[in-house]
């Protein structure tokens, strides 16, 4: 596990203005995860990414501010309650109408379970792309591997036709695909760990964030 | 990596069972319906080795799906290992270098297959902008497969940190090289577009916009299939996701695209006006250019010039300049481009809809908003109750008004719309019942003739836009079949045209226009004969224009045959009416409307002939063609219902006839307003059914 890289270092690191480092790594692993969620409440992609930022930006005023204690409660119950906040507030000025239709699975603001599924899934959608680009872009296995893996997966190709085009027999398509799934779920342990957010008790007790509007 | 696997090299778990049958054994857990090989799972209970193996695929597959789920589209960046700048391919010739990067033709080591590479122009030189940009366009091709948009196959970063990407190479000629070579008539290229209008609507429907629709990025390929290449400036809706604030592609003011194939709203270089319908305007460019053989606004010497042009003219219609562009196509593409987005489609999958029912010979949507369907659609009364609806009908007018100055040369153009329109807007205001001279009660008829004088006054020195304005009203009148006004209207617009046509000033076409207007008036006051004179005229001048296969020479000659036929020459009028009905049958995508038409008219000449039984078989057979084709309560429907009835009196099948003639009283009455003469004969009739008065008014 790579110590700098952990959610408590991050956040350290936040405490000093000047350490853009810590600012942009907070902002890489969060951003996306609150854009896929401020999504799934029906909100527009731009309207989305400026909810995204004005929760990162609030949050990182509170956390200076002293009012966010890690003790008490979770990073991200924490994130969506400023975001939640800012979903309502946009909905009540622009009424309904705006909401985007058709959503499967829109969350339901009012549920803290939803909420708390909806914020979990797509952290781990985060972390998942994340490990899959440290195995193609820093692991050291062989290109052929991960390329018999990508076309197994997200190509839908059967072995047999992998295993053509790539001049491999199926047998070796299997352990090609046994090892990149042993590589990422190494890889997906660690993360786990660097992020420091396990599953599970979301309704944390202690402080909330304020409503994130400022009067 | 794990042991086992390792251990498993050579066979599959205690070598009973094949690799393929423990995958397929853990497949099964998650999907019942996966074949599971006799015996298996008996074997699982008592081998522990293999038991083990199916667990850990089963828990692979499992990670592997979350995976497949959470990061859709591989976009690797992976680094080269071997001797070529990209791994796993050899670049051979450039084919083409762009603004953005240049293409190679190469092949993929592994599979041996010929692909087209795309590297970034200036390598690790190029700024974070050109490779975010680069970067999208992987994102945004690599989520699409169509048949009419070039397939993506993998993406990277070269030795020398260029990322690049390999995609399917297509050998072909750009569509505008193409149309040219084969020498494509309008209705080939319409087919053409369609395809493409399918690739677009696709992506469309991903949220993804291309934003640099031109020839060059539209390739057909050795099968005839049109391949949109080159996403480089598309935007993806969701972009934002992804992107930082202020790290945006497209930076306000900016405009990279190509000028000529531009939206309006794109060369503004507002990039939060630009949506996915500045797609369906450069599609009308190059429709336009493959059936012209020129762009819509040519010899703008600066872009500010283009922008005007764009935005305060309308093109000439490719019908002007290319006499086989037929009326549906002219109007399909001056619906694309429109300078007000709004004006256009709303969406690619209604360009699609409209270009299918074209190829089709169904009617259009895109008229749905011509002049007189939407007068008798929108007014079932003949006054207009409100200011509202006088702004309605000046909608109406306008639009019809702008088909009729369609006609006129580009460069006056301008000038003489805004004239026009002002001239409609002092008319309309001056029926505001709101201002002294304006009245609550004021009927349709009024408001044209107010609109007449307006246009006379003001456009007395534009007598070319004068006459398309009077032809147009006369139109109107003849529409709710006030045959004095429109007579007066179209008279005037006719012996104005001929006046103008001896001087050059006015087309054929337009000549034709007026002369069939004016035989369909005769028609209709009961004077077949002098009818006759102006039909057979029009119908030398719209074949000359024309050509004999298009629908509006093919309209003309279908009046005339019916003018003979009412001047009793059945023989004569049997006789064109077979010709024509052959002719219409020979033309590809013919209106079916139009084939129920000259069905029915030879229907007329059997009940003439006292074959009521032809007749009622003719009638039944139009009805059913068009019933398929219009809404249910289209006025053509009423008028079948009609003459159905009338044959069914004659046989004296009064329960028939009386069905009939209600069904087209109901239409009639709502299409055509309770006063008109067709109303009236229905009413009759169904009066003599019931044998007495009732039904008469």
């Amino acid at each position: 596990m790579d110590l700098e890289r952990t959610t408590t270092a991050l956040l350290n690191g936040l405490f000093d203005p000047r350490n853009a480092a810590a600012w942009e790594a907070f902002d890489r692993r969060y951003r996306p995860i609150l854009v896929g969620f401020v999504r799934n409440c029906g909100v527009k992609p731009t309207e989305a990414a400026e909810i995204a930022q004005e929760t990162i930006v609030r949050f990182v005023e509170e956390y200076r501010e002293g009012k966010y204690d890690r003790s008490r409660g979770r990073l991200g119950a924490w994130l969506v309650t400023i975001a939640r906040y800012r979903v309502l507030d946009m909905r009540r000025k622009a009424g309904t109408a705006k909401i985007e239709r058709g959503e499967s699975a829109m969350i339901d603001l009012d549920d803290d379970k939803s909420v708390g599924a909806a914020y979990e899934a797509e952290r781990r959608h985060a972390l998942l792309r994340e490990a899959l680009e440290e195995l193609r872009t820093k692991s050291r296995t062989d290109p052929k591997t991960v390329k018999a893996f990508e076309m197994l997966v997200y190509h839908s190709l059967t072995p047999q036709v992998v295993a053509e085009q790539l001049g491999m027999s199926t047998h070796d398509v299997y352990l090609a695909k046994s090892r990149v799934a042993a590589k990422l779920r190494e890889i997906v342990v660690r993360l786990e760990q660097e992020y420091e957010e396990t599953p599970g008790d979301w309704e944390a007790s202690g402080a909330r964030p304020s409503d994130g509007l400022r009067a | 990596m794990s042991g086992a696997d390792a251990s498993q090299a050579g066979g599959a778990g205690c070598g009973r069972f094949t690799r393929d049958e423990l995958e397929l054994a853990a497949i099964a857990r998650s999907d019942p319906q996966a074949p599971v090989a006799d015996g298996l799972p008996a074997h699982l209970g008592g081998c522990p080795v293999c038991a083990a193996i199916v667990d850990r695929i089963a828990a692979d597959n499992a990670l592997l799906a979350e995976f497949a789920h959470a990061a859709p589209m591989p976009v690797p960046s992976r680094v080269a290992d071997d001797a070529g700048p990209i791994a796993g391919y050899k670049l051979g010739e450039e084919i083409h270098r762009g603004a953005q990067g240049a293409v190679y033709r190469a092949e993929q080591l592994a599979t041996r297959r010929t692909c087209a590479v795309k590297m970034l122009l200036r390598g690790r030189f190029a700024g974070d902008r050109e490779r975010i940009r680069f970067e999208r366009e992987v994102e945004v091709v690599a989520r699409m497969r169509h048949p009419s948009i070039v397939t993506l196959y993998e993406s990277g970063v070269s030795r020398e940190g260029e990322p690049w990407f390999a995609m399917e190479l297509v050998a072909g000629d750009r569509i505008d090289g193409f149309v040219r070579a084969n020498a494509l008539a309008p209705r080939q290229v319409a087919e053409l577009m369609k395809h493409v209008a399918e690739g677009v609507a696709y992506a469309h429907r991903r949220g993804v916009i291309h934003r640099d629709l031109k020839p060059g990025n539209i390739i057909v390929d050795a099968e005839g299939v049109p391949r949109v290449l080159d996403f480089g400036l598309a935007r993806s809706d969701d972009e934002g996701a992804a992107e930082q604030p202020g790290s945006g592609t497209t930076l306000v003011g900016e405009f990279l695209g190509t000028f000529a194939y531009a939206a309006p709203e794109q060369l503004s270089g507002d990039p939060t006006a630009v949506d996915s319908r500045c797609d369906l305007y450069a599609l009308g460019v190059v429709f336009y250019e493959c059936m012209v053989g020129r762009r819509p606004f040519e010899g703008a010497r600066s872009i500010a010039e283009l922008v005007t042009q764009k935005t305060m003219s309308a093109p000439e219609r490719p019908g002007a300049l290319n006499r086989a562009v037929d009326r549906d196509l002219d109007v399909i593409v001056l619906r694309l481009l429109s300078a007000d987005p709004a004006r256009r489609y709303d969406t690619a999958d209604a360009l699609v809809e409209d270009l299918t029912r074209y190829l089709d010979g169904r009617p259009i949507l895109a008229r749905d908003d011509s002049l007189a369907y939407v007068v008798r659609k929108t007014l079932r009364r003949h006054w207009l109750a409100s200011s509202a609806g006088a702004a309605l009908l000046l909608t109406i007018v306008v639009s019809g008004v702008a088909l009729a100055i369609a006609y006129a040369r580009a460069e006056r153009e301008r000038v003489r719309s805004e004239r026009t329109l002002s001239s409609f807007r002092d008319a309309v205001g001056s029926v505001n019942p709101e201002s002294a001279a304006g009245s609550a009660q004021l009927t349709v008829e009024q408001f044209l003739e107010l609109i007449e004088q307006n246009a006379a006054s003001e456009l007395s020195d534009e007598p070319a836009v004068l006459a398309g304005v009077l032809d147009t009203i006369g139109i109107v009148h003849l529409g709710f079949e006030d045959t004095a006004r429109a007579e007066k209207s179209l008279r005037a617009a006719l012996d104005s045209r001929r006046v103008l046509f001896a001087r050059g000033e006015c087309g054929k076409a337009e000549l034709a226009d007026s002369l069939h207007n004016m035989g369909r008036l005769l028609f209709l006051e009961g004077k077949p004969a002098e009818a006759e004179v102006d039909y057979r005229e029009a119908l030398a001048l719209r074949n000359d224009a024309f050509g004999s296969d298009d629908p509006r020479t093919m309209l003309t000659w279908r009046h005339l045959a019916a003018c003979i036929r009412r001047q009793k020459r059945l023989e004569e009028a049997r006789a064109m009416f077979d010709e024509i009905l052959v002719r219409a049958m020979e033309i590809p995508g013919y209106p079916p409307t139009e084939l129920a038409a000259i069905i029915n008219s030879r229907a007329f000449i059997a009940a003439d002939e006292s074959r009521y039984e032809d007749a009622l078989h003719g009638f039944r057979e139009a009805l059913a063609v068009i019933q398929r084709e219009l809404p249910a309560d289209d006025y053509r429907i009423g008028r079948s219902h009609f003459n159905i009835a009338t044959v069914e009196e004659k046989l004296g099948r009064r329960l028939e006839s009386t069905h009939h003639a209600q069904e087209a009283l109901t239409i009639l009455r709502k299409r055509k307003g309770g006063d008109a003469a067709t109303v009236q004969k229905v009413e009759a009739l169904l009066g003599r059914l019931q044998g007495g008065g009732e039904g008469q008014r």
